[in-house]
């Protein structure tokens, strides 16, 4: 190929740390890489660390976005085995957030060798109810949330971006970061959610034969426990632990017991 | 300062409790791990539960599901990142249905940085979420419109491409066609026959170029030109007038040219205005009396005109005529598309000129006028 590395550029690649292994961190929907920044660091001593943006979030190239290679999850993880080709991985730790545990596990089946681990951060194979199985949503509960996507432009829009204000309690912050997590093009943003939310990978468990973990939180309800369960009882040989965090992001609000965890893990 | 006594109606410090609790806005204190540690008055009648059942449950629960997902996934995370937000839309959830609302909050953290606990305002905003809605809604309306737009324009792009090539080249076939049978020896009646057919493709192919400057014009493109000082204009005048001859041998046709300087224009498209206004005076014209056409260029500019005898055109049509679609009197097979006057007038706006029209019972003359810039003789001799 003569144009190499195009993958790094797209998915705004950020390496750090240094060791034999490298680990991935994948950020779920919602946000971007930054969702890592309070666990990343703590791995850097024993680890090459690896974070990127998803195609549309944070500082990737929005130009990149087609919407028809990202209407399911398999276009996203097409750019993360391209990623882990290009950055040549061989049995790398995968960790992903809400979305991207599954887009890991798709990579993972898609370019066998690239990651020996997976760590499965609040997962869900399939968000909508079916039968017994109980994803949590209805089909009328995604549409709402698209709809609601639409309107809060004002809160999270990309083009609201220079109006949000100097961040004085937590200096550390960039403008910049603050401009930039969370706050996408409203229509991609609804594009991921489609994919996100509308998907079924429930056959794609067991088909995963690597050593993985899954992390559930307290009242998460958007990867509810039985979901977690579920994830659990399809993936041979995986550990489930359950966190003492609540909600659906420990990596921001215990990113200490997360830390804790993964290490224990490898 | 005096202190206004506690009998008096009006503001006292104390109230401050009153204007926590009966704002007109929703206030709320969010423990870290997001349950309700302190709600006003107001917040709890919007909810329409009492403060005791909301302490200890989980602000999260009190909204719709996709809030509850936005929440999660971008309110908390945006939260934590930079320690405020604002403007978040949101429905609460309430006895009577969906309560639309604003929240900002901001994080109250100790020195570690750790959360201490969440400040959270609600704005009731059920008008001005209509109001966003219907922008919303016309913006998404406005882009499918436009949308429709692209694809009508496309259509017509392809239209076009059909005229220009499709049309065209298997007209340009039977005109040479025609040529080779018009050099074998024919009969007087076969060689009368084509004759018709040559003058027919002519003026087929003259409005096949109307139909295609017409479609091209409405796309907001206009005429482009493409002008040349350094050519002469006259012959390609003198072979208009030559095929026109020959495809209306029935019509006499008295030319007087007289070009003494160089001419900046587009020599096609003044030939094809040239032809336009003959083809439209051979049609028009009074059967047995010529077509004169007269054409001069000096300091004083370029003017082109084609007059021809009878009927004079109609008051009322007069200021229709160079509308596009515009016929006349529709006599029998004189009929033509009525674009012919009108790609003629465009064509002498596009020059900077004019075409217009004058008309009696003597003669009806069509003239174009366009000024020259002038031409230093030496750079620009006249061949």
């Amino acid at each position: 190929m003569s144009d190499k590395k195009t993958a790094l550029r797209r998915n705004n690649v950020v390496t750090d740390g240094g060791g034999d292994r490298a680990v991935v961190f994948a950020h779920g929907f919602g946000c971007d890489q930054n969702m890592w920044r309070l666990v990343e660091p703590a791995f850097r001593p024993d680890f090459r660390t690896i974070r990127f943006d998803h195609v549309g979030a944070g500082k990737s190239d929005l130009s990149a976005f087609v919407p028809e290679k990202y209407s399911t999850l398999s276009g996203y993880a097409d750019d993360l085995v391209e990623i882990g080709n290009e950055l040549g991985l061989e049995d790398a730790i995968f960790v992903g957030h809400s979305v991207s545990a599954m887009i890991g596990v798709l990579a993972s089946l898609k370019s066998p060798g690239m990651f020996g681990k997976l760590v499965m951060v609040g997962p869900s194979p399939r968000y909508i109810n079916d039968g017994e199985y109980i994803g949590g949503f209805t089909p009328g509960d995604v549409e709402d949330l698209l709809g609601s996507l639409a309107e809060n432009h004002m809160g999270w829009s990309n083009a609201m971006a220079p109006a949000i204000m100097g961040n004085g309690d937590r200096p550390e912050l960039g403008e910049e970061l603050a401009a930039s997590f969370c706050r996408t093009d409203p229509e991609i943003a609804k594009q991921f959610a489609r994919a996100t939310f509308t998907g079924d990978n429930r056959a794609d468990l067991r088909l995963v034969s690597v050593p993985t973990l899954i992390l559930q939180c307290q009242d998460d309800i958007i990867a509810a426990e039985n979901v977690g369960r579920f994830v659990h009882r399809n993936i041979a040989g995986s550990t489930f632990v359950m966190l003492d965090a609540t909600g659906h992001c420990p990596n921001l609000s215990a990113p200490d017991e997360v830390i804790r965890e993964i290490r224990a893990f490898l | 300062m005096k202190s206004v006594p506690s009998s008096e109606p009006g503001f006292h410090s104390g109230d401050l409790d009153d204007l926590y609790e009966n704002a007109p806005c929703g206030y709320a204190v969010l423990q870290s791990d997001g349950k309700i540690a302190r709600v006003n008055a107001t917040l709890c009648s919007w909810l329409g539960a009492p403060a005791h059942e909301l302490l200890g449950s989980r602000f999260r629960d009190r909204l719709t599901m996709p809030g509850r997902v936005l929440y999660e996934t971008h309110l908390i995370p945006l939260l934590r990142m930079q320690g405020f937000v604002t403007e978040i839309v949101l429905d609460l959830v309430t006895a009577n249905g969906k309560f639309p609302v604003f929240v900002s909050a901001n994080e109250k953290r100790d020195a570690q940085e750790n959360l201490e606990f969440t400040r959270l305002i609600v704005f009731q905003a059920e008008q001005r979420r209509t109001f966003e809605q219907s922008l919303v809604r016309s913006r998404d309306d406005a882009f499918q419109g436009l949308a429709d737009e692209k694809a009508t324009g496309a259509l017509r792009e392809q239209f076009i491409a059909v005229l220009g090539h499709d049309l065209r080249n298997p007209l340009a076939s039977i005109d040479a066609g025609l040529r080779m049978a018009s050099r074998e020896p024919l009969s007087p009646k076969q060689s009368r026959l084509v004759g018709l057919m040559q003058a027919s493709s002519l003026r087929m192919s003259g409005l096949i170029d109307n139909v295609l400057d017409f479609a091209r014009g409405q796309l907001g493109g206009g005429l482009t030109l493409s002008r040349d000082a350094s050519k002469p204009l006259e012959p390609t005048l003198r072979q208009i007038v030559n095929e026109l001859r020959t495809s209306h041998a029935d019509v006499e046709i008295v030319e007087a040219i007289s070009i003494e300087v160089p001419v900046d224009c587009d020599h096609s498209r003044v030939g094809q205005l040239l032809s336009n206004l003959l083809g439209n005076a051979l049609t028009h014209g009074a059967i047995g009396q010529p077509v004169r056409v007269e054409v001069s260029a000096n300091a004083n500019g370029l003017e082109l005109s084609v007059a021809n005898a009878g009927d004079p055109i109609p008051t009322a049509a007069m200021e229709h005529l160079f509308q596009p679609f515009f016929r006349g009197d529709v006599r029998q097979s004189a009929n033509g598309l009525g674009l012919g006057l009108h790609i003629a007038s465009e064509i002498a706006k596009a020059h900077g000129g004019t075409l217009t029209v004058s008309s009696t019972p003597d003669e009806t003359r069509f003239t174009f006028r366009m000024p020259l810039v002038a031409w230093p003789e030496a750079a620009h001799p006249l061949p």
